[in-house]
């Protein structure tokens, strides 16, 4: 079992409340369990790597003779050079050869995941026979909002020409589209943080109190 | 050396993994492969730098009585006791049943979960003070969020059957033409200063 | 001091008493309204229908505790079905605070509730490092960024990984996903480059941005917060913890909608006066 009772669960409903208790007003009870995550968020995440990855696939191997890993092993330790100044330089070699790898992919992933297949989304409703045919009527209008919606949305973003005449109004339709998108964000961050604090409440109410099921 | 090396390895690996990334044979493949795998080994040593570098700090405040240095000490006992229960048995601290975990389920869950549930009450609080309709564009926004706001519980639909069904549309079509729109800028900025970067002509990232 | 500038100086506090109100009310006066279906989750939902018995299913944990009101939920009822068709599930994650939540889900539905095998039903890779770039690798070649489980077993000797080699061998992948690596990493480097099923269940926060993504079927589906997690409990008909926080939700959301009616009234009066 991997949830518990008893005294973990007391705990855990304290470190709950010690939270919330915030809502009225700074205090040590809430500095206290601030700095507990954050110390226990660390450990944590330094765990799960070593015995998820760094063990198995960098250092066992490694033991066990495959002496290509002293590279990534090497590099990683690299990191650790910016502490002490003389050889902060150091870091470079690690950071460059992540950078490199990263940014490579991410010229390719931006064009081939995103943009493509994005502008084909826009434009392909466009062709022969969709638009009030296969499409009905609300997603046929929905497909001619969404093509006036990206292109007046980049116009919005171009800053390149003054905003005037047919920029000027592009922008303005622009502004609508993105003040619809804020609003619907919006609303999704609210049901987002009413969730949690659902998920808290019937864990203090269920679990902690048992005054529920 | 210090410039040059390092401009040299970002403008070679740039490259290769852009080009080869289109070259799905053999042993090009396995090489990319090889390097993306020295890509994962050596971030993992990024978060163990993180957590070194967040002890010390904490063990300078504690050391230099800096403001709210007694708070570092439980800092840095919990990530002490974190660390022993995560080491003491091997690979099987992390186990169901251990230590490690039952910290990780009535620790650290309850505490993180109940942190960002805390945005709850902000939210509301920000709704009523700063969701005004000063203009027709934040009348836009605010009934937008209005209708989303109903259109995705029950009782939305309750009080008009209608509800879930303008929803969609409004996050099938405007919604979405202005993520893409904001998506399809993203990506060319992402590009051009990637291409910054690897060329060199953008290093700020060294200092 | 009139009611209207008095109730523009309300403290705040007073606020966030209502919220707690309203969301706990529910909890112990349950109204049970009925949760519709939207359509990008009934989509999901016909995917896994459709799969063939034994296919495989990867379900990314690519989120922690503060997603996991949100997202467990939806984790939970998506197992629930995958293991009622009788599909393999392989579980792995991008976001190690993850990690217990899925042996968690796991233990909840694969071991007590189907009784089925782990290695050969279902397994557990864990934390993967890496994001985009270990996607990458994860479709090319899986067993070698998934050189042991969770539980530091060989994936040699996992019998359900002998035939899943690649990502032409994954059947469909779900993210369960709140933010960075996750979806958009599974969209962009992974799905553009493997092609196969995608899906993803996000935290309400981060739904509204993959609906371009639907549209261009880069996405077969889509689980919204809580609220999808609802949904998808009522197709696999089980009264999970959505279901039972979507009251509360409701109560929620009409509580904030009058404090923004309040708020704009409050603002109507005062302009009007000055």
């Amino acid at each position: 079992m991997l949830m518990t009772s008893g005294p973990w669960v007391w705990i855990a409903a304290m470190l709950t409340l010690a939270i919330y208790s915030f809502l009225y007003k700074d205090n040590p009870f809430y500095k206290i369990a601030e700095y507990i995550f954050v110390g226990i968020s660390a450990g944590y995440w330094a765990i799960f790597l070593w015995w998820n990855y760094a063990y198995p696939n960098l250092f066992e191997p490694l033991a066990k003779g495959n002496y290509l890993n002293i590279i990534p092993i090497g590099l990683g330790l690299m990191m650790f050079t910016q502490l002490f100044r003389r050889t902060a330089w150091l870091v470079r070699f690690p950071l460059t050869f992540v950078l490199g790898v990263s940014l490579g992919l991410q010229i390719v992933a931006a064009v081939e995941g995103d943009m493509v297949p994005q502008l084909r989304g826009t434009f392909s409703p466009f062709s022969r026979g969709v638009l009030f045919g296969t499409a009905d009527f609300w997603t046929s209008i929905g497909y001619i909002v969404l093509l006036v919606g990206v292109l007046s949305t980049l116009i919005y973003f171009f800053f390149s020409k003054e905003h005037k005449g047919f920029l000027g109004a592009g922008a303005r339709i622009g502004i609508y589209f993105l003040m619809i998108a804020f609003g619907a964000s919006f609303g999704y961050t609210v049901m987002a943080r009413i969730s949690l604090l659902f998920g808290r409440l019937h864990f203090l109410f269920s679990d902690w109190l048992h005054v529920i099921k | 050396m210090r410039l040059q090396i390092p401009l040299t390895i970002i403008l070679v690996m740039g490259i290769f993994t852009l080009v080869t990334s289109f070259i799905p044979a053999k042993p090009i493949a396995d090489v990319n492969q090889m390097f993306r795998n020295w890509y994962i080994g050596i971030i993992t040593f990024f978060i163990f730098l993180g957590t070194f570098n967040l002890a010390r700090s904490n063990a300078e405040k504690i050391k230099k009585q800096g403001r709210d240095w007694q708070y570092s000490i439980i800092l840095l006992a919990f990530l002490g006791i974190m660390l022993f229960f995560g080491f003491y048995r091997g690979r099987a601290s992390t186990e169901e049943g251990q230590p490690f975990m039952y910290l990780y389920f009535n620790v650290q869950f309850p505490l993180e979960s109940t942190m960002y549930s805390l945005l709850a009450f902000f939210v509301t609080s920000a709704s009523f003070r700063a969701f005004r309709a000063r203009n027709k564009e934040a009348l836009c926004l605010l009934l937008a969020a209005v209708v989303i706001m109903l259109g995705r519980v029950p009782v939305g639909t309750a009080i008009w059957k209608g509800f879930p069904t303008v929803t969609e549309w409004i996050m099938n079509y405007p919604n979405a033409a202005a993520k893409r729109g904001i998506r399809l800028g993203i990506d060319l900025g992402l590009i051009s200063m990637a291409l910054r970067m690897i060329l060199g002509i953008e290093r700020s990232y060294m200092q | 001091m009139g009611v209207v500038e008095r109730l523009s100086r309300l403290d705040r506090r007073y606020i966030f008493l209502a919220v707690a109100i309203a969301v706990t009310l529910p909890i112990f006066f349950p109204i049970g309204l009925p949760i519709e279906v939207t359509a990008p989750v009934k989509q999901l939902y016909d995917v896994i229908e459709d799969l063939p018995e034994r296919a495989v299913v990867l379900i990314s944990i690519d989120y922690d505790p503060s997603g996991a009101p949100e997202l467990q939920p939806a984790t939970l009822a998506i197992l629930r079905h995958c293991f009622k068709r009788n599909l393999r599930v392989l579980v792995l994650g991008m976001w190690a605070p993850g990690v217990p939540l899925g042996m968690k889900a796991l233990e909840e539905i694969a071991e007590n509730e189907f009784h089925r095998q782990y290695g050969i039903d279902y397994v557990n890779f864990g934390y993967r490092p890496g994001g985009a770039i270990f996607l990458i690798n994860l479709g090319r070649d899986v067993h070698d960024v998934c050189r042991t489980d969770v539980y530091g077993t060989p994936v040699e000797d996992l019998p359900m990984m002998d035939d899943v080699h690649s990502a032409s061998d994954i059947a469909l992948v779900i993210s369960m996903s709140m933010g960075v690596p996750g979806s958009d990493q599974w969209i962009w480097y992974y799905h553009a480059r493997y092609r196969g099923k995608l899906a993803t269940a996000q935290t309400a926060i981060g739904a509204p941005r993959y609906y371009p993504y639907l549209q261009t079927g880069q996405l077969i589906g889509l689980i919204g917060g809580m609220k999808g997690a609802a949904e998808y409990e009522r197709l696999v008909q089980t009264r999970g913890l959505a279901t039972i926080g979507m009251d509360s939700q409701s109560a929620a959301h009409m509580l904030i909608i009058g404090f923004v009616i309040l708020g704009n009234f409050i603002f109507w009066m005062q302009k009007r006066k000055r």
